[in-house]
């Protein structure tokens, strides 16, 4: 397999002889690298929307180059859906940004099998990443020991409610399956679509609820077990779960009917959401973003939301699980000359929690990174809301209390069954058993073939 | 000792033919060279951008229509396995059975519209290019506008279709066009069809107003109704357009893709999967990009097939 060599490997190499000591000067003059970790650095992000990509510019990349004399970073946006591919073309011709994004740890376990991404390890005892990011998020970007990639931003799966529907309803966020029911066939009684939901923009959707559903029914200790191989996807425990997000789903308590759940979009059932006429919404965090946009005077409504863990639906599953999941990471190209320069960016990210907690206040959800933080660590102006949700993520996952999301931890065949395959169990094509049998015969294969991405131990933490 | 065969003549006057040039390269002149020359020098440019943008890849996508690839990374040669499992997975039918339903809607609904359209316009001259403009207008949207724009104009919660329940027409009301699977399909259909048939209205119409008024006006002396001026003077005065627009329906909806992913993205539950959309998901969601480019090149395939038989026809004199 064909390996290029490294701009710091080249040096030492290169040091030893005057002729590969001048080569060396002329291929740095080349490509602009200059000793030192400096030089003109390369970044393709996914950012999407106007307003957070100025704040990048005037929030990172600026006081990262004032930090840093001598680096300029060159950023280039791309929308998320064209990032991967444009990636995928540009490593694959051998070029490509010094620093790589990928949306999540299986996309990064196909360059890191390519050698397309160098490893952290020397950079992160260097800088101590250890220290300054979660274990679960370190863990994830190692693959046979090594660290190929950092998660740069990740979210879990959380219950959004209508406050003001709730209040004036007089109801309590459920805190297990009973009390979930309940309140579900009530709000339904009542002409109130109980969960909001929709796939027609976003296909993989159905994802979400299968997230939930294995987690906090079946359990992450089923999970793990399930995802290194221990125990086969056909397990009751996980049929059991699929025929239970079944039922809720041909109760109607998904937008209202499985068809109209196909069909409605994501602006059309978070205003569903906003306006009351939907009382919760099983949704990521990502959703933080957003949110505002849909209640109060923004919205032409004078209600408010709030959020609530998602209830437990066994008793044996803790009362506590926040799926992990990894929305984007970021690697160094094989081929980059100013590997250094990339490392102290990625160390820059997560050295001063002060700095990442404004940035996380200042735009929600956007830029969650994963490094240990306390709710007094926030700025006093940030919403309370958003900052309980990312204390009490940092302090429960620190404990081991995680769970896993689907798109995160499952390789990228079975990923694609699990929201395809639910749409069919869903129109009645395939029962819940067939679904997870199919599930299982996917993963085997990806399973054999070594395409499993890094699968976190809850003591990793 | 076999018989002594007679000499092949030929006739004189082929023989000589000065409309027939010689394929003896020394009988060119100078000046004759020099065109060729000037001729390939002026389309050397057009040939190279050709090879490098699709000779090249098409040679590629061969070669790893062989092999089991992600898209990353080396290529392991794995001779026809892709072509087997594509011609052995039902998902892979399925797909095509959209692809032929596609079509049939195609080369019936926008094309009967199209004309009878462009044969009512061409009986007017005023307004006509008003006319033209407004029914060209959706073929010059883009498809993303176009498809957002029929999303929410067909929403169950907010679309036409509780905004007339809410006048007393409630029929449309509720329907979930394009999540339910039995009319996801042509609801998909019918979203490209409203920005596609007009575009075909001006193709017919323009080649309607080349055919000679006076077989019209003998028509008229001779009784014919105006069906039957359209049926034995228009339509076979337009059948090249109207076998070229049949000719290049049936290849582009072998390789639809746009609308159907923007709106459906193949789904709900595989309804509206056609096989651009499943090579799409194989190559950047499953990363199975051998397997796509065999899919691909197994709807070129067939796409090559169906223009061999058009020119096979004609050739064999069919007036098409």
């Amino acid at each position: 397999m064909y390996r290029p060599m490294t701009r710091k490997s080249f040096l030492a190499n290169g040091g030893k002889a005057f002729v590969g000591a001048s080569l060396a000067g002329t291929l740095l003059a080349g490509c602009g690298g200059q000793e030192g970790g400096t030089g003109e650095l390369t970044y393709w992000s996914a950012l999407e929307g106007a307003g957070p990509r100025r704040y990048y510019k005037e929030n990172i990349e600026k006081p990262f180059e004032k930090a840093n004399p001598g680096i300029d970073l060159k950023v280039q946006f791309q929308s998320p859906e064209d990032l991967d591919r444009t990636i995928r073309t540009a490593l694959q011709g051998g070029e490509g940004p010094d620093l790589v994004p990928t949306p999540g740890p299986s996309f990064a376990l196909e360059y890191i099998d390519a050698n397309l991404f160098i490893e952290l390890d020397e950079y992160a005892e260097q800088y101590d990443w250890q220290d300054k990011i979660l274990g679960w998020a370190l863990e994830s970007g190692r693959l046979e020991g090594k660290l190929y990639s950092v998660p740069t931003e990740f979210e879990t799966m959380l219950l959004y409610y209508n406050k003001s529907l709730f209040e004036e309803k007089g109801w309590e966020p459920p805190r297990d399956r009973d009390e979930l029911e309940s309140l579900a066939e009530e709000a339904q009684g009542q002409g109130i679509v109980p969960f909001s939901a929709g796939s027609a923009d976003w296909r993989p959707t159905p994802e979400w609820f299968m997230t939930i559903f294995w987690n906090h029914y079946s359990g992450p200790e089923a999970l793990y077990q399930a995802l290194t191989g221990e125990v086969p996807w056909t397990d009751p425990v996980f049929v059991e779960a699929v025929d239970l997000h079944n039922q809720y789903f041909q109760n109607g308590w998904y937008g209202g009917s499985v068809e109209k759940f196909f069909s409605t979009g994501s602006d059309a059932y978070h205003t569903q959401f906003g306006d009351g006429e939907a009382a919760m919404n099983m949704e990521g965090s990502w959703f933080l973003f957003e949110v505002d946009n849909f209640f109060g005077q923004a919205a032409g409504n004078d209600n408010e939301w709030d959020w609530a863990p998602l209830p437990s639906l066994v008793d044996e599953v803790p009362l506590q699980i926040f799926e992990l999941g990894i929305g984007s990471t970021l690697s160094i190209n094989q081929r980059s000359q100013v590997s250094d320069a990339a490392a102290k960016y990625i160390n820059w990210l997560f050295s001063d929690p002060e700095r990442a907690a404004q940035r996380m206040a200042d735009v929600p959800a956007v830029f969650n990174i994963p490094i240990p933080i306390e709710r007094e660590d926030f700025p006093s102006n940030m919403d309370p809301r958003v900052a309980d949700v990312l204390a009490t993520l940092s302090e429960v996952t620190s404990k081991g209390n995680f769970g896993y999301t689907t798109w995160t931890f499952w390789p990228p065949k079975s990923d694609v069954y699990v929201y395809e395959g639910m749409e069919q169990v869903l129109t009645g094509d395939t029962t819940p058993g067939e679904y997870c049998a199919e599930l299982n015969r996917i993963f085997k294969q990806e399973l054999n073939a070594g395409e499993i991405p890094p699968i976190i131990r809850p003591e990793t933490a | 000792m076999p018989a002594e065969q007679p000499a092949l003549e030929v006739p004189e006057e082929r023989a000589a033919s000065p409309e027939r040039p010689s394929r003896k390269r020394a009988g060119r002149t100078p000046r004759q060279r020099r065109r060729t020359i000037m001729a390939w020098a002026f389309m050397l440019p057009l040939v190279i951008v050709n090879l490098v943008v699709i000779v090249g890849p098409a040679i590629a996508t061969v070669y790893y229509s062989f092999t089991e690839w992600s898209g990353i990374g080396p290529a392991e040669f794995v001779g026809l396995q892709n072509y087997r499992q594509m011609l052995t997975s039902g998902e892979f039918y399925e797909a095509l059975l959209h692809n032929i339903i596609w079509t049939g809607i195609f080369l019936t609904v926008p094309i009967a519209m199209g004309l009878l359209g462009a044969f009512l316009l061409s009986q007017i001259t005023r307004f006509q290019m008003l006319f033209r403009i407004v029914y060209f207008i959706p073929y010059v949207i883009a498809s993303v506008v176009n498809a957002s724009i029929w999303e929410n104009l067909l929403d169950p919660e907010r679309g036409i279709g509780p905004a007339l329940a809410s006048i007393g027409v409630p029929f449309l009301d509720g329907v979930a066009f394009f999540g339910d699977q039995r009319l996801a399909l042509p609801s998909v259909a019918f979203v490209d069809n409203w920005h596609w048939w007009g575009f075909v209205l001006v193709l017919f119409l323009t080649a309607m107003q080349s055919v000679d008024r006076d077989l019209y006006d003998a028509a008229k002396v001779d009784g014919a109704s105006r069906w039957h001026q359209f049926r034995h003077v228009t339509i076979p005065g337009i059948r090249p357009t109207l076998v070229f627009v049949m000719l290049m329906t049936i290849i582009w909806s072998l390789l639809v893709f746009d609308y159907i992913y923007i709106l459906t993205q193949g789904g709900p539950a595989g309804a509206t999967e056609v096989v651009a959309t499943l090579m799409y998901k194989e190559a950047f969601a499953r990363f199975e990009a051998g397997y796509a480019a065999a899919l691909g090149l197994g709807m070129s395939f067939v796409s090559g097939l169906i223009v061999l038989v058009f020119l096979y026809l004609r050739r064999r004199g069919w007036e098409i």
